[in-house]
């Protein structure tokens, strides 16, 4: 590493709509770096790459690449100039070749046959020098996450670039391929790329990272050495004095007991033996037996796609069991409807909040009655009481912080986090036995973070079930009083609190339990 | 917002089109300020104008609902045509099948079998979308033509008008006929029913837990139905509804305006029933009203065709450009 | 026998032209995303003034080329009002659909004068290719076509080649699958969705131009009778592809074709039955393909780049 800095990004400032994303944010790179970018959601991480990829326009700021001021209009000026992103949402065409899907865009020798011989070549080098294997002709939707993010990563390759932005990488990565990934990033840095590394995960970027720097709230905090301070100075830069970290669950340290089940009455859900076929005739699920207790935390690890969706979905009724039971306070619920659960007692927040849960063209409080719109306080079963969904609206604005101009703002107004504590206010607001919640924190700022998970224990006190599905390891860790670990739809194992260890439960999810051999890289999907 | 702030884009709208239109009429070498107090005043000036607007205000407040109704539940029912061709069939069956039974009888049968048939001819989109997922846009436009064709087949098959120029049925029974409101300039009562129909699909869909839910399945079929309301058959009902209430306007036009059933009796009340819908962005309440001014506006089309030799689809291009304004208005006030 | 095929396979061929047209235009559009339902009123558009311009130009190739460049336009305001205005591309397209209904009635009303009977073109003659169509069976039937029956399959052709073999054909397709991928390559999307739209407009305003200048001679209100509505069947049948697109358009002017010569015939069955035929057809097709028919992923949205992903 040198100490010239590649990149220099000055003063840079962004308004969406009223809200400022970016608040004079600078930024500078170093050449054969890995610098981490660091802060929580909303912070302004991906807007600022995103506006050095040419994906936003700038409305204030100057960008100086390799000491002259850069006109990037769009990524194709980005690329030009020797920049290259993975983002965070794999940007592929599922139905397009691995091949097809790394050349696009770039003008391949024979414009007008397609036949891509050399640039096989080209692309087969590649994989080799940086140990990114994938099958060229593969079809992207067969492939696994890890695969695909391989793809994206060698799409900025292939294009030369010298300086590559990832996206919160090592999301629905195990432990195990997040390391390969680190040492793949560190045969870049070495050949002499210079890396931006975008995450909100504060021990990554400490392994991995040669300078951080903190965004919080679209403005920049400060930029450090990784060795030149502790963590807690990245933890109070990343949050802000307001938080109170002594009492906060996302930074708890110390170890909280799991639950008792000795104590415990009948579980409040049971799953016996429960098979699921998609109408496809692809098997969603394999024999899952679960229980979850009142008053318990049930957590359900795994990378993205390997069956989570379907077991909440069963679960709350939206899918038909194939075969098996489905038992909820001992009694059979088995072929009951998801109105009849939702009326019963049953909460749910959606994997997908945009297309599972959230009506954009409704009025929020339109929005917060969804599923509840035909019991009590809110209606009378036929027609709906609007004064009150209005004023009971109006207190869940306030008491979960949810950013708006009032009951009869249209949805589709709202911001992302702001979404998801609408599917928060509207899961918590009911008394419910049993909760199912899927990434219930995705896109929270770490203090909403931490609502969420007082919200969940006193759940616990009250002697409440919760059914947790995450992608995030260490929330599961930090909240659950067991783990089940889903891998191609089935459990393959079950921790109890005392026994969470990060790198167990990776070797889970990527299939591999004492018993058997290191499964094939496949999807199910 | 105030109403005067809401009604601001539509205003702008309208006359943007009309300064548009004008430009045009007065390149054809029409005197413009003539035409324009024809299509505009020709409701207003003469009690037989006001009733000529209410008689066209009744089948295109029903359409424009026709279309509304389904489009509350996210679904396009471009079929109206067809369901109120099947309506008037329907009406004109029951019209000329059961001659002899009193009006107090006959009248309801009449209307009812409008709407049945209307509500079947909606029926069968519905059932194809609930049962193979079809997109009804299509089905319901394709049924338009096969109902074009089965009108012709009864005004030209048994129950035809042989004195009638064009494909007509013979009239229906005189006790089948709607009373009317108004004597001279004859305005039926149907108009009463129309307006009762309009303002309870306004409560129906704003006021009441199964209005919510076709607002919801409207807004995210896919949330709504995680959420445990049955998308699928809020579709089938939304289509259902909207095809009885087309149904209602054939009935209308057979039992109330024409007492006969008449080939070309649709007229372009579906296109028309769609712009008034459009304006009204799908909201029920704003239906009646702008389905008025479009009446308004085709009276006054006739009158200028009439006197002035400016052909009627003048008038549609302006109100197809207020439309175009109307939504225009949207992305000016998105920046 | 043999010439009642011939001329039935003859006439099959004849008609798909509006069929093929319409629908790979439709194609072309949907490819990049751009999703247009204004055909029936665009196809309307491109007969009534191909047939004014022919009238008075006297040249069929002139209203040929005219009609073309008023669907352009249509495609243009499309890809206009959807692509750079973000409007909704249903609601936009229906208005297009309403003022080309309104166009193609008024236009020949101001020019013509409100008259009974309009006055009839030349339409256009068959050109049989030489030796070729000397073939048996197969020459009078597939080479002894008017040009725009070449020109349709030729279109067809091309496109199959452009979008499956070419490297702007694969840019294109990204566009319409997942228009945020190829905007992060560098792909100009928004020049994609124009030039889509307003080539599919030409086309779908050729496949109007089709209908007075070789069936009726002549323009009459509504004249496409749900054809345009046809073609978008047609189109999700063809799982958004030229050749299946092509084969596709066999099989419905097929149908039009027997419902028609039976009707002349003479059969048991009300005419209205018949001509109800192709309409039923239509949705019966949708029925069984439907389900099946690969659609291109963005197909009907619009793109923004700067709408920050919820």
């Amino acid at each position: 590493m040198d100490d010239k800095p590649i990149l220099e990004l000055k003063n840079v400032r962004k308004v969406f709509g009223q809200i400022v994303a970016l608040d004079s944010v600078s930024f500078t790179l170093k050449r054969g770096e890995i610098h981490g970018l660091l802060g929580g959601n909303g912070a302004g991480k991906t807007t600022l790459m995103n506006i050095l990829y040419g994906l936003y326009r700038k409305d204030k700021g100057e960008i100086l690449l390799r000491d002259q001021v850069a006109n990037i209009q769009g990524p194709r000026d980005a690329i030009k100039q020797g920049i290259g992103m993975v983002h965070q949402h794999f940007l592929q065409i599922s139905n397009f070749t691995v091949l097809e899907n790394i050349i696009l865009g770039t003008d391949v020798k024979n414009k007008y046959t397609m036949k891509m011989d050399e640039e096989v070549v080209k692309v087969k080098e590649l994989c080799q020098r940086f140990g990114l294997n994938v099958d060229l002709n593969d079809t992207m939707s067969t492939l696994t996450v890890g695969a695909r993010q391989k793809v994206e990563i060698l799409k900025a390759l292939y294009r030369g670039v010298d300086i590559l932005i990832l996206d919160e990488p090592t999301t629905n990565l195990t432990p195990q391929e997040v390391d390969a990934l680190f040492v793949s990033l560190r045969v870049m840095v070495d050949e002499g790329l210079s890396i931006v590394f975008i995450t909100h995960k504060l021990r990554e970027v400490l392994s991995v990272c040669d300078r951080i720097t903190v965004l919080r709230e679209g403005k920049n905090i400060t930029t450090l050495d990784h060795n030149d301070a502790s963590e807690e100075v990245f933890v109070r830069a990343m949050v802000g004095e307001k938080m109170d970290i002594e009492n906060s669950i996302y930074f708890a340290t110390e170890v909280r007991n799991g639950f008792d089940r000795t104590t415990a009455e009948a579980p409040v859900l049971e799953l016996e033996g429960v098979n699921v076929v998609s109408p496809d005739g692809v098997p969603q699920l394999r024999d899952i037996n679960l229980e979850v207790y009142g008053g318990e935390i049930l957590g359900i690890a795994g990378v993205a796609g390997n069956g989570q969706r379907g077991l909440a979905e069963v679960v709350i009724g939206v899918i038909p069991v194939t075969s098996g039971k489905k038992k909820f306070l001992g009694e059979d619920v088995t072929s009951k409807t998801n109105e009849s659960l939702l009326r019963s007692g049953f909460s749910y927040i959606p994997e997908d909040r945009i297309s599972d849960g959230f009506l954009p063209k409704a009025t929020v409080a339109q929005n917060l009655i969804l599923g509840q719109h035909r019991i009590k306080p809110y209606s009378d079963g036929r027609f709906i009481n609007w004064k009150t969904v209005f004023s009971e609206t109006t207190r869940n604005i306030e008491e979960y912080n949810i950013k708006t101009n009032g009951p009869d703002d249209i949805g589709g107004n709202l911001s992302g986090g702001n979404i998801q504590r609408v599917m928060i206010a509207r899961a918590f607001s009911m008394d419910s036995c049993l909760l199912v919640a899927h990434n219930p924190t995705r896109g929270l700022d770490i203090p909403s973070m931490d609502f969420v998970y007082q919200k969940m224990l006193a759940r616990r006190e009250n002697n409440q079930a919760t059914l947790l599905l995450s992608e995030d390891l260490d929330e599961l860790i930090r909240i659950s009083d067991r783990i089940a670990v889903v891998y191609r739809g089935q459990i393959l194992g079950v921790l109890d609190r005392g026994e969470f260890d990060k790198y167990a439960i990776g070797r889970l999810m990527s299939g591999i339990t004492s018993e058997n051999q290191p499964a094939e890289e496949k999807a199910i999907s | 917002m105030t109403i005067a702030k809401k009604a601001l884009p539509y205003l702008l709208a309208v006359i943007a089109s009309f300064i548009a239109a004008g430009i045009f009429i007065a390149l054809m070498g029409f005197d413009v300020f003539k035409a324009f107090e024809t299509i505009l005043f020709t409701s207003f000036r003469t009690p037989n104008g006001f009733v000529q607007t209410m008689l066209k205000f009744v089948p295109l407040v029903l359409l424009a609902l026709a279309f509304t109704i389904p489009l509350t539940a996210g679904k396009f029912n471009i079929g109206g045509e067809g369901q109120m061709m099947a309506g008037g069939i329907g009406a004109a069956a029951m019209g000329i099948l059961f001659p002899d039974l009193p009006a107090i009888l006959l009248i309801p049968l009449v209307i009812l079998g409008g709407v049945v048939a209307g509500a079947l001819w909606g029926l069968v989109p519905a059932w194809l979308l609930y049962k193979f997922n079809i997109n009804e846009i299509l089905t319901t436009v394709l049924f338009n033509f096969v109902a074009f064709f089965l009108i012709d087949y009864v005004c030209t098959g048994p129950w035809r008008d042989p004195a009638a120029g064009h494909p007509t049925t013979v009239a229906i029974s005189k006790s089948a006929w709607l009373p009317l409101l108004v004597k001279n300039p004859p305005l039926h009562s149907g108009i009463i029913l129309a307006v009762l129909v309009a303002i309870g699909i306004y409560i129906y869909t704003s006021r009441t837990t199964g209005g919510y839910e076709l607002i919801a399945t409207g807004a995210n079929p896919r949330a709504a139905g995680v959420f445990g309301i049955k998308t699928r058959n809020m579709f089938v009902l939304s289509l259902v509804l909207g095809g009885a209430v087309a149904g209602l306007a054939g009935a209308f036009e057979v039992a109330g305006n024409q007492h006969r059933l008449i080939e070309g009796m649709q007229s372009n009340f579906l296109q028309l029933g769609l712009i008034i819908g459009l304006i009204s962005r799908g909201n029920n309440g704003a239906v009646p009203f702008v389905a008025f001014l479009i009446a308004v506006l085709e009276v006054g089309a006739s009158a200028m065709q009439r006197t002035m030799m400016i052909p009627v689809e003048m008038v549609f291009i302006v109100e197809a450009l207020i439309l175009l304004f109307v939504l225009l208005s949207d992305v000016v006030r998105r920046k | 026998m043999d010439i009642t095929v011939i001329n039935f396979l003859k006439l099959v061929l004849l008609s798909m032209v509006p069929f093929v047209l319409a629908a790979q235009g439709t194609m072309l559009g949907g490819r990049t995303g751009v999703f247009n339902v204004a055909q029936e009123g665009v196809m309307l558009v491109g007969a009534s003034i191909g047939f004014l311009v022919s009238y008075y130009s006297g040249s069929i190739f002139l209203g040929i080329v005219v009609a073309m460049l008023s669907g352009g336009i249509f495609g243009l305001a499309l890809a206009y009002f959807t692509t750079t205005l973000k409007m909704n591309q249903f609601v936009i397209g229906l208005s297009l659909f309403f003022i080309g209904l309104g166009v193609s009635t008024l236009l020949p009303k101001l020019i013509l004068g409100i008259t009974l009977t309009p006055p009839l073109i030349p339409t256009l003659k068959s050109i049989p290719i030489p030796l070729l169509s000397q073939i048996p069976f197969i020459g009078p039937i597939f080479f002894n076509q008017n040009v725009l029956v070449y020109v349709s399959v030729l279109v067809s052709i091309g496109l199959w080649y452009f979008l499956f073999r070419t490297q702007k054909g694969l840019e294109l397709r990204s566009v319409g699958e997942y228009p945020m991928t190829a905007d992060s390559l560098g792909i100009n999307t928004t020049k994609m969705r124009y030039w889509s739209a307003i080539i599919g407009g030409t086309l779908i305003g050729l496949a109007g131009a089709y209908l007075p200048m070789v069936y009726a001679g002549t323009f009459t209100e509504g004249m496409t009778m749900g054809r345009g509505w046809i073609a978008i069947a047609l189109t999700f049948f063809g799982g958004w592809s030229p050749l299946p697109i092509l084969y596709g358009s066999l099989f419905f002017s097929a149908v039009e074709v027997l419902a028609f010569r039976v009707q002349v015939i003479g059969s048991f069955l009300p005419h209205q039955i018949l001509q109800m035929l192709p309409y039923l057809a239509t949705v019966l097709v949708m029925v069984f393909t439907f389900k099946r028919s690969r659609v291109p992923g963005f197909l009907g949205n619009n793109y923004d780049r700067e709408k920050r992903s919820l």
